[in-house]
């Protein structure tokens, strides 16, 4: 058998809560490696700023024992998306390595996925993309630059995932564990951010998935997402993974 | 009175039909890679003959002391040298050209003056790069890694189309499929259309991917 064939994986990942420090340094190599338009102040402004990964603040509890909390969220790559079945010109799809994948070439626009989304991670490209001069030469030339008119989001950077396993099957031999890393897993100074195989048992995401604390976000929508979270364990209080996934 | 206005509306129809042909007709010719163009050839700043180069066959050019000549047959990699592990095949660098022409070639031949210059064995007379044109291109969201499709067709062997003239053996012997007998070419043309039906049409019968992430993202 060929190895690290094409569909042979279900990439994943896993965000521990518990170690995000709020960073934002995943926010950050997010945009330089996926050539994410700038934000300028008034993109901001009108709400339409780019970002496919985000460090969100909510409230947890009520004053005068409410709690700031922050979480990283990004695509969930749904196995239920429900950005899929709206898109009129199949831009969008669930592929056979457990990714849900934009195909920018195909995109016409029409923006269904981006409402049909309840985490909010879809984005649409309102201008053209520019970039001052100086800042030219640092684009991604593996990833495609977005036009105006074409929706985008999280892409689990598949790019990377392409050259890894390229690379592994010209070695001819498997995709090592950890050998495909994500921009913002990559540079999370806590590892907070694990990504690997789901279909591998012995992988760290699928270990860390096993964890108790473990809870997908909006649970209820029944979206099946392929991140999985690892709740916050306050020292003061006990946090089970039901009493986690109710503030999703 | 009926006949007139029903050539009347016949003119019209043709004129519709017309329209719309030219406008369907402009559309295909100005997609990214011309279909009814791709045999078009460029204006390069050398007329770099891959024939000298490339083909092992007696060539119709006259060296500059007369008598018959052959290709030198060089593999495709000597030049383009990250093919075999790279997404591009690479143009090679001036000063890789001039480790043979600056003793190899006559004096006064003009295109190796070009050379020459750009390598900056000749003075340094505000010498520029040689800004080749680039013969085969794909839209920007396509990612086309050479290095599988050279690593496929060189195992299978079966799959090569064509040869680059004669030879089956090596990196050389596969670039045929896509790019033609590069070794026979005055003048590097496009010689495949290069669309995505193609693509997909040789990676269906390949058992290669099918995914649009294969090669778009």
């Amino acid at each position: 058998m060929a190895t690290a064939e094409f569909g042979s994986h279900n990439w994943g990942m896993v965000v521990d809560v518990d170690k995000c420090i709020g960073c934002n340094a995943c926010v950050i190599a997010c945009q330089a490696e996926n050539n994410i338009p700038l934000n300028t102040q008034d993109r901001v402004e009108r709400a339409r700023s780019i970002s496919w990964i985000r460090v969100e603040r909510y409230w947890e509890g009520d004053f005068p024992d409410a709690k700031a909390r922050f979480i990283p969220i990004m695509c969930q790559h749904c196995e239920n998306a429900p950005c899929e079945p709206v898109c009129p010109v199949y831009a969008t799809y669930h592929n056979s390595e457990g990714m849900n994948v934009q195909v920018y070439n195909r995109c016409v626009g029409t923006r269904y996925c981006a409402n049909g989304c309840p985490y909010i991670v879809r984005f649409f490209n309102y201008w053209e993309p520019v970039w001052p001069k100086s800042l030219r030469n640092h684009l991604n030339p593996d990833v495609t630059i977005r036009s105006r008119g074409i929706m985008e989001k999280c892409s689990f950077c598949v790019h990377r995932i392409r050259r890894v396993s390229r690379k592994a099957r010209s070695e001819g031999h498997e995709v090592a564990d950890g050998a495909v890393q994500t921009a913002c897993s990559s540079s999370c100074p806590t590892s907070a951010l694990i990504f690997g195989n789901f279909n591998d048992p012995n992988s760290k995401v699928s270990q860390m998935k096993e964890d108790q604390r473990h809870y997908t976000l909006l649970d209820q929508f029944g979206t099946d997402p392929n991140v999985i979270y690892l709740a916050k364990i306050d020292a003061d209080k006990k946090v089970g993974a039901g009493e986690a996934a109710s503030h999703g | 009175m009926l006949v007139p206005v029903l050539a009347i509306g016949g003119l019209g129809v043709v004129a519709v039909i017309g329209v719309v042909a030219a406008f369907v007709i402009t559309g295909w010719i100005g997609q990214p890679i011309p279909v009814l163009g791709f045999e078009q050839t460029f204006d390069q700043p050398i007329d770099f003959p891959h024939t000298i180069h490339a083909s092992l066959k007696q060539l119709d050019h006259v060296p500059a002391d007369g008598g018959t000549m052959e290709g030198l047959g060089l593999d495709c990699t000597f030049c383009h040298r990250t093919v075999t592990t790279q997404a591009n095949a690479g143009i090679p660098p001036v000063g890789f050209c001039a480790t043979c022409h600056q003793v190899i070639g006559a004096e006064g031949n003009p295109q190796l003056t070009i050379l020459r210059d750009a390598a900056d064995i000749v003075g340094d007379d505000g010498s520029q790069p040689v800004n080749w044109q680039r013969v085969h291109r794909l839209p920007d969201h396509v990612r086309f890694i050479h290095e599988p499709h050279i690593r496929y067709l060189t195992q299978n062997p079966s799959q090569v189309e064509g040869t680059t003239d004669g030879v089956t053996e090596g990196p050389s012997g596969v670039c045929s499929t896509c790019h033609g007998n590069v070794a026979a070419m005055k003048q590097v043309e496009q010689v495949e259309s290069l669309k995505m039906g193609q693509c997909v049409d040789c990676h269906r019968d390949n058992g290669a991917p099918t995914d649009c992430v294969a090669c778009h993202h």
